[in-house]
């Protein structure tokens, strides 16, 4: 595994010379603060976003929880619920470190044969991976949608940057694509 | 690779739990120190050549009988490769600033160097002379500021324990 300031020193170690980019490094120390409070603003609405994305998915898709369906009975719309958890957690990971790695080795790796041997639908997996992706973005802006949010509205009112961290929302949405790749 | 935030990972991964605020918080805490260490990491590297240079040369001088015939640093060849060996542990010491562990040094200069260097019959003595050199050459404020150089010192002397 590794994070943002160990892939640039094994980057470096490939052709033997010091790491020289430093400046993107003492970006990423200046911004830290504001890397923490994505994660910790999709940490702390992880239950919210897994359910509503598993419930966006099924939403567009009934035919999953008829008899039948991928998410029938309850047993295996639990453990769709897990491994929509499993994801957001490791994006969350792969979004701390600032690096991929954890993300690719621990999660993604043999994911999309596993799912193909159990029979789990790419479409509907991707699905609610893009609705995570939109919702992560949202938090870490601090703009969830008002209209879609209605009673369940959460902000996590904490104080936003002029440019609502773009550049970790934009980071966030790479590592969501990076899953959809994966399975897809 | 070693550091704060991948512990961190490994630890909240483990637990199947997401970063909790403490977790956050022991990243926070390495990122504070960092700046300290960036700024040992990029002086370190504009100079790594002299610094390496001045090590190896103090090295020579205190152990001149490398130079004698069949000693390790005894013709052309053998001398490029000491200065190398010197500036791969200041390399090494670099990527550990980046990293804020010990972790590059660890993995790739400590790890199985007792068993290199027994192989090829080389001293040790010298190298420990080369990097405590280093060790007590840097200066401040006029190579790096204080807490920079308490980053760069810690390291050096990481790695001078492990050869002796």
């Amino acid at each position: 595994m590794l994070d943002a300031f160990s892939r640039a020193v094994v980057s470096a170690d490939a052709s033997t010379s010091c790491v020289s980019d430093i400046n993107a490094l003492k970006k990423f120390v200046a911004e830290g603060n504001r890397r923490l409070d994505a994660v910790n603003a999709i940490a702390s609405n992880a239950s919210c976003m897994v359910s509503d994305a598993v419930a966006g998915m099924i939403c567009e898709n009934q035919g999953l929880i008829q008899a039948g369906g991928n998410c029938y009975p309850n047993r295996r719309m639990a453990a769709c619920l897990r491994d929509a958890e499993i994801v957001l957690r490791y994006v969350a990971y792969a979004l701390l470190a600032g690096d991929a790695s954890v993300l690719d080795d621990r999660c993604l790796n043999g994911l999309k044969e596993t799912y193909a041997a159990l029979g789990v639908p790419t479409s509907s997996t991707v699905r609610a991976v893009q609705i995570m992706k939109a919702q992560a973005a949202a938090h870490i802006k601090d703009q969830p949608s008002e209209a879609l949010a209605g009673a369940r509205l959460r902000k996590m009112g904490s104080i936003v940057t002029e440019d609502r961290c773009a550049s970790l929302v934009s980071e966030a949405g790479s590592y969501f694509d990076r899953v959809i790749s994966a399975l897809s | 690779m070693k550091s704060v935030v991948t512990t961190v990972i490994a630890a909240a991964d483990a637990a199947g739990r997401f970063p909790s605020t403490s977790d956050l918080e022991s990243v926070q805490g390495s990122i504070q120190r960092a700046s300290a260490r960036l700024e040992a990491a990029e002086k370190l590297a504009a100079n790594l050549d002299n610094v390496a240079k001045e090590a190896y040369d103090a090295c020579i001088k205190k152990y001149p009988y490398l130079n004698n015939a069949g000693e390790a640093n005894s013709n052309d060849t053998f001398k490029a490769k000491c200065a190398r060996d010197v500036k791969h542990y200041m390399r090494l010491i670099q990527y550990c600033l980046v990293v804020g562990g010990t972790g590059p040094l660890d993995e790739w200069g400590i790890a199985g160097g007792r068993e290199v260097y027994r192989a090829l019959n080389l001293p040790t003595a010298p190298y420990v002379e080369a990097l405590s050199f280093a060790r007590n050459r840097g200066c401040t404020p006029r190579d790096m500021s204080a807490q920079a150089l308490t980053e760069y010192n810690a390291l050096l002397d990481y790695a001078i324990n492990s050869l002796s």
